[in-house]
């Protein structure tokens, strides 16, 4: 007989929520198959050297409209242990709150001076540092006047660590309606950066955004 | 009780979707297709090219579309490249076993090879999905006329009906000798794909 873990949770309000997650209980993986649960990202990503700084296009090119920001953090799998030469994908939206995609039908403005899409890769240390412009909110769905919440989306992939995640910003009126920031509940504090001073760089605002990859994805082989 | 058990974790960070817009500008091609290593470079990895393909579907049976797909396997030796088996004489150096797409429609084509059988095991890939709703979910696909289906941990367990969820069909070979396994995904509701719990396993 199968067993079974987690029922996944439906946003609340959110559509694809509905459509997409699964009904049934998750099953639980016997030991004679959970090593195979273990996907392993090969090192062999490349990122070009200026990518880490979002804020402008190119070296040689302006700064994008809005504030520009800064993040920083450490990767750790839950043990502590930082996970270094990982690699980071980050997306966000520009001041208007417009992807560079060409699936965002939302008709906000482009901003020609951003790009919105990045990559880095955690140093010896798991440390990690981009800029960036911070995002705009967006209506996600104007039938209900539900506003995303501004966000940045990182994905994390390095060894057996994985995960895709967003960091959200304090203080912000549509936090409370995320659908997802309700499916995570008192949990959500943790996918917030925590804003500090940055009097001695170029950008307006810092934020700290320490990522712990959980579960048995990061640990499994130690 | 796992706070009794590990009472120095430290907290995880919440998964979150991927949204919409995961960028179709981080594709990486040679993710895609692992049986080539790039334009122009002789050689790959050992085994049986196949061309694993389907659909992926809602709970309204329409097309998932903007689905970020990865893939995890073992190779033909049925040998995964990873930390526990780094020194193994059956390694491939041509074959890392990992594969990454984002289907802007919902169907999806991924080349590789055949994995091989691993230890009382039968051959399979592990599928990721991300996307817009969802943050990740999991499962595995098998391949039809496998003798080790049978026995297989994963699959034996399961009602006849999810076993048939998770068995690629034979679908013909390609001019180029690929043959095809076609597998279609049904992340909610009536026919559901049996999707598996990794962190409380």
């Amino acid at each position: 007989m199968t067993k079974f873990g987690r029922q996944l949770g439906i946003g609340p309000t959110d559509n694809t929520s509905d459509q997409r997650t699964p009904r049934k209980p998750l099953r639980l993986i016997p030991n004679a198959a959970r090593e195979s649960f273990v996907p392993v990202v090969p090192a062999r990503y490349a990122t070009r050297t200026h990518e880490w700084d979002m804020t402008r296009i190119a070296p040689d090119r302006p700064r994008g409209d809005g504030t520009p920001i800064e993040v920083t953090g450490t990767l750790r799998n839950e043990n502590g242990t930082p996970i270094r030469d990982a690699l980071i994908e980050i997306w966000n939206a520009n001041h208007h709150g417009r992807y560079r995609h060409v699936e965002d039908a939302s008709g906000l403005p482009l901003d020609e001076n951003f790009f919105g899409m990045g990559r880095v890769v955690t140093d010896e240390n798991g440390n990690y540092r981009f800029w960036t412009i911070s995002p705009g909110a967006y209506l996600a769905r104007p039938d209900i006047g539900r506003w995303r919440p501004k966000h940045i989306h990182l994905s994390v992939s390095g060894g057996s660590a994985r995960l895709i995640t967003q960091m959200y910003f304090s203080n912000e009126p549509n936090n409370a309606s995320d659908p997802m920031a309700l499916l995570m509940g008192d949990r959500f504090e943790s996918n917030i950066g925590k804003p500090y001073e940055t009097l001695d760089v170029d950008v307006d605002e810092g934020y700290r955004f320490d990522i712990v990859v959980g579960g048995r994805n990061a640990t499994f082989f130690e | 009780m796992t706070q009794d058990i590990r009472p120095n974790l430290l907290k995880a960070t919440n998964e979150d979707t991927s949204g919409p817009y995961f960028p179709i500008y981080f594709q990486d091609e040679s993710l895609e297709d692992l049986t080539v290593l790039g334009p122009g470079i002789v050689g790959g990895p050992r085994g049986q090219h196949i061309i694993l393909s389907g659909r992926v579907f809602d709970r309204h049976g329409d097309l998932a579309n903007g689905v970020l797909m990865e893939f995890w396997q073992a190779n033909s030796k049925g040998i995964y490249n990873s930390p526990t088996h780094a020194a193994h004489s059956d390694l491939d150096p041509w074959f890392n076993g990992y594969g990454r797409l984002r289907s802007a429609s919902g169907e999806y084509k991924f080349r590789t090879i055949m994995p091989g059988a691993s230890d009382k095991r039968a051959p399979n890939i592990t599928i990721t999905l991300f996307s817009d709703g969802i943050s990740r979910i999991v499962t595995q696909v098998f391949f039809e006329g496998q003798k080790a289906n049978e026995t297989d941990p994963l699959l034996q367990p399961l009602d006849s009906e999810d076993q048939a969820r998770l068995i690629a069909r034979h679908g013909g070979r390609t001019v180029d000798g690929a043959e095809v396994y076609l597998l279609d995904i049904v992340m909610a509701g009536a026919n559901e794909t049996p999707f598996f719990d990794d962190f409380e396993s």
